[in-house]
């Protein structure tokens, strides 16, 4: 057994290292294109979904999000409940806000986005909006009549905002004339411009809820609190002890909040990458198929020869399969070196999603399942064609 | 149109004594080349039987006729077929590989055998750096390395010229008296009858004549 492998991995290597360059090199470059081609989507995928999730917690929900309970439409007693949540252990910050659709106007422009009423230090306790600030400065405890503004609803001079609201060139200093629903107009200076690149982020506005609520009419009143979290990716378990503190508001993870959006996308992406994959597969089954049909075919006579002087047909097989192992384990080694190439261009390049920057995500178990896939693949298209051809009589072999 | 059955041979009797070299000669399609294979085991009779050092090789599985290939037969064909990625000690010493030989063993022994038939010069070049009389030396020193009980030669110098082909020969003679090796040689040169001990003749796949030659 071990001395007929020996003989395969001879024969194999001679042929690799005296065989056809070009074709040798040109297969190799196929597998690791599609190499590339398998692990490339998921990557873009779950840089997605990472995306979603960090720009989720960090700049508009947190990890949870407590909701007034059913029938109402404010959490009242907010800062008993703010106190409570951030005495739960694992909860590392809490920001009460309260969220109006209002109607800006600039002039004579005018767009329809959410402004919500923050307390500046509880978000950043939060979010990370006040770190992303590009002109002008983030709002204080303090601050009356002052407002910031999310680039996108700021807006450029003269650039229509393609369906998203925008007062098209607001900067800092500027006054902007807010409708609230209830009827009350405020003129607010603007003070800062953020911008995050999450667009349901940079289309809104914030003033201090100080403001808001003297405007609305409210005491103590929040139509949110955002909770940070310790760590990420534990929200449930989060969630379960914040009910077990016997918390009669609504309490949603971030992801819960999205209304299965990511799910429904992350789907969408599965079912595009199920059908590249097997498509890429389909590829490599039939490049490599073909080469070592091609090789064997043309050998047929020399195979013949081989079983003639008493080597078994087994280790003829062994040594097309050898050859196969060989361009698939070369050609994933260059997949690799392609893919860290695209991925570090693509993390110094990124791709803008609607919902943020999107960076490449390659995870070992994609690169791992892609390499056994691929191996996978390889031996059955390599071992067939040399099956046909080595089980053929040895005279009709001979005789071509 | 159906299969039409083709009797190659019939009725063939031979026996081949230890360190003779025979002959087999005849006109195209009297059954040479189908006894050689027979011979070597490549192809199955449909009757008969064929006994090599005492053993009926037709009651032989698959894998030990494969085995029985390896360790007592060699093979010369008319075109060497030698592989074309290996050197020359590399086709040579192909078949001790298998057989699990230890290494400084067969390449000691493959390299003795390339300078018996004159290639002492030539071990690490590959078929394509050499001239078709050398490619069958080297085809010789592979059927030879593992010392088999019979050496078979399926007209080893149709695609050589007669000077060559002369050279070719000699090494047979000379391999024959000074090893006793065995070697069933197909032909239809009448020239190369002076160099075997026996020359059986077929006509349509039955034993024509035998003549003794030396």
């Amino acid at each position: 057994m071990f001395e007929g492998l020996k003989v395969s991995a001879f024969l194999a290597w001679k042929a690799i290292q005296r065989g056809s360059k070009g074709t040798l090199i040109l297969t190799i470059m196929i597998i690791a294109l599609i190499f590339v081609n398998l692990v490339f989507l998921p990557s873009i995928i779950s840089g997605v979904v990472k995306t979603f999730d960090t720009q989720s917690i960090e700049f508009d929900l947190g990890n949870l999000v407590i909701e007034p309970r059913e029938g109402s439409q404010y959490i009242n007693d907010a800062t008993e409940l703010q106190k409570k949540v951030e005495r739960i252990p694992g909860v590392t910050g809490t920001s009460p806000r309260i969220a109006a659709g209002v109607t800006y106007f600039y002039r004579g422009r005018n767009a329809a986005s959410t402004l919500y009423g923050i307390t500046p230090e509880d978000e950043r306790s939060v979010t990370r909006i006040a770190e992303y600030m590009i002109e002008g400065e983030f709002l204080s405890d303090g601050d009356t009549g002052a407002i910031v503004i999310g680039a996108t609803l700021a807006g450029r001079e003269g650039e229509e905002g393609g369906g998203l609201p925008t007062l098209e060139g607001v900067t800092v200093g500027d006054s902007v004339e807010v409708a609230y629903p209830n009827g009350e107009t405020r003129i607010y200076r603007v003070k800062g411009i953020f911008e995050t690149q999450s667009f349901g982020v940079d289309t809104a506005a914030f003033v201090t809820s100080q403001e808001m609520s003297d405007v609305l009419g409210l005491q103590d009143q929040a139509s949110m609190i955002l909770v940070k979290t310790e760590e990420n990716g534990r929200e449930d378990e989060y969630k379960t002890e914040i009910l077990s503190y016997g918390i009669q508001e609504n309490v949603w993870t971030f992801r819960e909040k999205a209304g299965g959006f990511v799910d429904q996308a992350i789907q969408s992406f599965n079912i595009i990458n199920t059908i590249s994959t097997l498509v890429s597969l389909i590829i490599a089954i039939v490049v490599i198929f073909i080469v070592i049909f091609i090789n064997t075919v043309n050998r047929r006579r020399q195979i013949g020869i081989l079983k003639a002087i008493g080597i078994d047909q087994q280790i003829i097989i062994n040594s097309y399969v050898l050859q196969v192992l060989f361009i698939t384990g070369v050609g994933a080694l260059v997949g690799i070196a392609l893919n860290a190439g695209v991925t570090t261009y693509l993390t110094a390049y990124p791709l803008v999603f609607p919902g943020g920057p999107v960076y490449p995500d390659v995870e070992v178990s994609s690169i791992l399942q892609s390499i056994a896939s691929l191996f996978a693949v390889s031996i059955v298209a390599g071992y067939i064609p040399a099956w046909q051809i080595a089980r053929e009589e040895i005279l009709s072999a001979i005789r071509g | 149109m159906g299969r039409v059955e083709v009797r190659a041979l019939g009725g063939v009797s031979l026996e081949v004594a230890k360190g003779e070299f025979v002959g087999i000669m005849g006109a195209s399609g009297s059954g040479k080349s189908t006894l050689l294979h027979i011979l070597g085991l490549l192809d199955r009779p449909t009757t008969g039987a064929v006994t090599i050092d005492g053993t009926d090789v037709l009651s032989l599985s698959d894998h030990r006729r494969t085995l029985f290939r390896l360790n007592r037969l060699g093979y010369v064909f008319q075109d060497y077929a030698l592989i074309g990625e290996l050197t020359a000690l590399e086709n040579v010493y192909l078949t001790s590989l298998v057989r699990g030989d230890p290494k400084e063993e067969y390449l000691k022994k493959s390299t003795e055998i390339l300078e018996r038939v004159g290639l002492g010069d030539r071990i690490h070049h590959r078929q394509s750096e050499l001239s078709g009389g050398e490619q069958q030396r080297v085809a010789i020193a592979r059927a030879l390395v593992n010392s088999p009980s019979i050496l078979l030669a399926d007209e080893p110098c149709a695609n050589l010229d007669s000077q060559t082909s002369k050279s070719i020969l000699d090494l047979f003679a000379r391999l024959n008296e000074d090893l006793d090796q065995t070697i069933v040689m197909v032909s239809h040169e009448d020239w190369h009858k002076e160099y075997f001990c026996r020359v059986v003749t077929l006509r349509d796949g039955l034993i024509e004549s035998v003549t003794e030659c030396r």
